[in-house]
């Protein structure tokens, strides 16, 4: 064999030795997860950390999480992206690569109100204590809660401190000092320093006199001053803003070399874009499906890099949050719909459900298309879940007669519960046609009614695909559920014909 | 180890290479990026035959600017061969929420999945985005493979914001805590994105039994406001006056608003809340759900310290000036502090220092029935709950 022809590949299972050592420290797949589930990822959402040596530490960007504690299942779990399950293995994938990671977080962790944002927030705010963040934020949506609720979820514990920090938004107020204004915390070596605000727009939204909230300009002066002469070496700004306001209190305080806002698109740029004073703006993309991390190197040439990171299955599940996930389900089937606070609401037609078994009596074959479908099993879906989600309002809306999808809120006389309701179980013909209870009592000679009485209850459960107006009409009773989370690839035409009746 | 011998020893470099191949997401060679680059598929740097094929996108970033529900827009992204040799394109991973076209040349109509581009020609793909419900920011993803050594992948990018026909924001009004003494304002904006300006034509609250605590308004957006929001060409602000008197509890009502634009479009914003009473207990400990301060097990030895505080709210806030009354256990000490506005003053926060100091005796008040509630009374200064008494889970044991 000729000289040149052996060093060919030599050379190449050299090259291949040393990528395979610097593989095997990227953080690239969670704890135990199958090679075929992470080359399906990787395919679908692109490689991460493709070409990073050991950095001496990494921020990990995380916010935005919109009341998404775990992916909707609806259509595959495996096909969503984002959950604290994962984000945990991701982080613990860090530990496992012998990298330094410092985890922070912009906030905005629910949107909603009620006792069912409460329990969630506790919960997350829980699953973010167990993560070990460094510093997190308040959104708009997570200060729309009672005060009494946020400081039980977000006071230090014992000898543990709050993760929570900002240097504008206080609970009861600024000095009765729950969250502190800024924390410095070293890693690999480094001095980093890290603060928060909520944006000024977004504070105005908040109707809560419990909580004081300064100005981000006017509060950050003093906490930057501080961070000053703390002598870090990166100075970091997580504003829960839109991107212009963020990039004008960037303008005001160069001093921060990142700033990461609120208010982006849905998915995070590629590429960190540079504002004019040098910093780099760290988004996040919606419903925490990303993280972005923020390497620091010991490279004059590539001192930072940044990687946006979907957080999907290739990732895996941690046990921790699997199990805080089953304890807020089993707080949620503990409160109950009253405990919930979910007094029935009036339907907007003012009638009641009679449950899909009664239109059977009439409908059969429209009935026999629907017992055929995935429909007329909707709730066992969440009762087989593990865990069972048949007590969570934002899943039983979409899943139960007599609900209002998009406020997960029963109507009156709608489902409530397997024990008092069994025959308005699942997605049934009212969800669709209307409620039909006054319509099936005429029908059977329960009531008397006159013919036109008669004609008129039955000419309000047509829905008529034969106009535009009918057909639109369709269209949206199905977007109520089938909507971009659960739903994503749903048109219409498409789906129509495997229920058509 | 003992040596195993050659054999072997490439059995293991074997391993290890694969494994690297695995590690490394399928890419053959990589090399050191740029900085801020994000590492996915990196070129490889060295020297590349002259009769390679080179890859060159105009651009890979298109912004479409504001585009409405329902409808689409497209970009047709261009990569020309600028190589000695044909270059082969496929799709790598994307969005799953944008329509990507097959390959094309320079003629529309011949799309095919794989295409091989011969040097000096161009290829076409068609990035498609359908604007869907609720609207914002966007940005989608698309790459495309290649078999340019110095560019295997291909980014392409489609950012935009997709505009509503109106929004609401907030989407729904939340009142956290709502005095029911007191009085509350709140007001939604709804921001139109059509050609003509909104006429209001009413607004109305669901529960007519509960109008009489509601005032509704309206009033137009000024040009500076509607000028801050992306897109918007108008707009109006729903004004909600709420009075002294609610009953205590859940607060759930809904704002309905009508307009033209010239169609009418109907407008519901939610409008929710807890009514409660003028003082409120917050801090670490404090269980709302069980209404109990929650201190756990406490060594004697030790002893415990923590800050928990009443806001008190309404008309009379101002004039709570709580002083203890009673604890139980009595070794439990609690000091009130001065009380001082939160915020805009809406409230006012009085803070409770308790104690257990160390060398404290055994006691069981942990909440069981082997050990009833302790409890800290106040007596309040309000005229209409002269009295606070807060039950207390606590243990001091040993």
């Amino acid at each position: 064999m000729p000289a040149r022809s052996f060093a060919l590949p030599v050379l190449v299972v050299a090259g291949c030795l040393i990528a395979c050592v610097a593989a095997a420290t990227m953080p690239d797949r969670g704890a135990g997860v199958a090679d075929g589930v992470v080359e399906t990822f990787l395919e679908r959402n692109g490689a991460v950390f493709g070409d990073w040596p050991k950095p001496k530490a990494v921020l990990v960007f995380t916010g935005e999480l919109d009341g998404y504690i775990e992916p909707c299942g609806c259509t595959g779990k495996e096909n969503q992206k984002g959950g604290l399950s994962r984000r945990q293995n991701f982080l613990r994938a860090f530990k496992a690569a012998g990298w330094e990671a410092v985890p922070v977080d912009l906030g905005g962790q629910v949107k909603r109100f009620g006792k069912q944002t409460e329990a969630k927030f506790q919960s997350i705010v829980d699953g973010i204590r167990g993560m070990k963040y460094a510093a997190v934020g308040f959104g708009p949506g997570d200060l729309r809660l009672p005060a009494e609720e946020l400081v039980a979820a977000v006071a230090p514990i014992g000898d543990e401190p709050t993760p929570y920090v900002s240097a504008n938004v206080g609970l009861l107020g600024l000095d009765a000092n729950i969250t502190p204004r800024f924390r410095v915390v070293e890693a690999g070596g480094l001095k980093i320093g890290l603060t928060t605000v909520l944006g000024d727009a977004e504070a105005a939204q908040i109707r809560n006199d419990d909580i004081e909230v300064v100005p981000a300009a006017k509060a950050l002066a003093p906490v930057a001053a501080e961070l000053a002469k703390a002598g870090c070496d990166h100075q970091v700004l997580l504003c829960f803003a839109k991107p212009e306001e963020t990039k004008a209190l960037a303008a005001a305080f160069p001093q921060f070399d990142i700033v990461a806002t609120a208010g982006g698109a849905d998915e995070p740029p590629r590429e960190l874009p540079t504002l004019p004073g040098g910093a780099r703006l760290v988004e996040l993309g919606h419903k925490g499906m990303f993280a972005v991390a923020v390497g620091f190197f010991a490279d004059a040439a590539a001192p930072v890099r940044s990687q946006r990171v979907p957080l999907d299955a290739r990732w895996g599940e941690a046990s921790e949050m699997i199990d805080l996930l089953a304890n807020y389900q089993q707080k949620l089937e503990t409160l109950g719909l009253d405990g919930l606070g979910l007094a029935p609401i009036r339907h907007p037609s003012g009638r009641r459900f009679a449950g899909s078994a009664a239109c059977e009596e009439c409908h059969q074959e429209a009935y026999d298309v629907w017992k055929d479908s995935p429909h007329a099993t909707a709730l066992a879906t969440l009762e087989e879940a593990r865990p069972r989600r048949d007590g969570d309002p934002e899943c039983l809306s979409c899943h139960v007669v007599g609900w209002a999808p998009q406020r997960f809120e029963p109507f009156e006389g709608g489902f409530a519960g397997m024990a008092k309701t069994p025959h308005l179980a699942h997605q049934g013909c009212e969800n669709c046609h209307g409620p039909a209870a006054a319509h099936t009592a005429v029908e059977r000679g329960d009531v008397r009614a006159t013919e036109a009485e008669r004609d008129r209850l039955r000419a309000e459960l047509v829905l008529s695909l034969d106009t535009p107006e009918g057909k639109e009409k369709a269209i949206n009773n199905c977007l109520e559920c089938h909507d971009l989370d659960n739903s994503p690839k749903f048109d219409f035409d498409e789906y129509w014909p495997s229920v058509a009746h | 180890m003992a040596w195993q011998g050659p054999r072997a020893w490439l059995v293991t470099v074997a391993a290890l290479a694969a494994g690297s191949m695995v590690g490394a997401g399928g890419a053959a060679l990589r090399a050191t990026l740029t900085p801020w680059q994000i590492g996915e598929l990196a070129p490889v740097v060295g020297d590349v035959p002259a009769d390679a094929p080179r890859a060159e996108v105009p651009e890979t970033r298109h912004e479409f600017g504001t585009i409405g529900t329902g409808t689409e827009g497209s970009h047709r992204f261009a990569i020309r061969n600028t190589g000695g040799g044909p270059l082969t394109l496929s799709r790598g991973h994307s969005s799953c929420t944008c329509t990507v076209s097959d390959f094309e040349g320079a003629e529309q109509g011949s799309a095919e999945a794989t295409k091989v581009v011969p040097a000096g020609e161009t290829a076409f793909v068609t990035v498609t985005w359908k604007g869907k419900p609720p609207g914002g920011p966007f940005r989608q993803q698309v790459t495309v493979l290649t078999d340019d050594p110095r560019r295997p992948e291909i980014a392409l990018v489609v950012e935009g914001a997709v505009v509503p026909t109106w929004r609401a924001v907030p989407e729904s009004i939340a009142l956290a805590n709502l005095s029911a003494s007191g009085g509350q304002q709140a007001s939604a904006t709804i921001y139109t994105y059509g050609p003509e300006s909104p006429v209001v034509k009413g607004v109305t609250i669901d529960h007519p039994q509960a109008a009489e605590f509601f005032s509704l308004a309206t009033a137009p957006l000024s040009a500076e406001e509607i000028a801050a929001e992306t897109g918007a060409t108008g707009g109006f602000r729903i004004e909600v006056t709420i009075r002294p008197g609610l009953p205590l509890g859940r607060l759930r009502q809904t704002i309905s608003a009508e307009f033209a634009m010239p169609e009418d479009v109907m407008v519901e914003v939610p409008l929710e809340g807890n009514v409660g009473g003028d003082l409120v207990l917050a801090g670490p400990g404090w269980d709302s759900s069980r209404q109990a301060l929650v201190l756990g097990t406490v060594s004697g030895k030790s002893g415990l310290r923590t800050r928990i505080f009443i806001t008190a709210k309404g008309p009379h806030r101002d004039r709570i000036r709580p002083t203890v009354e009673e604890t139980v256990p009595q070794s439990l000490q609690v000091t009130v502090g001065p009380g001082s506005p939160v915020g805009t003053g809406g409230a006012v926060r009085i803070p409770l220092d308790i104690v257990i100091p160390p060398g404290s005796r055994g006691a069981n008040h942990i909440c069981s029935e082997q050990g009833p509630a302790g409890r800290i009374v106040l007596a309040t200064g309000h005229p209409d709950s002269p009295t606070l008494s807060i039950p207390v889970c606590v243990a001091i044991g040993p």
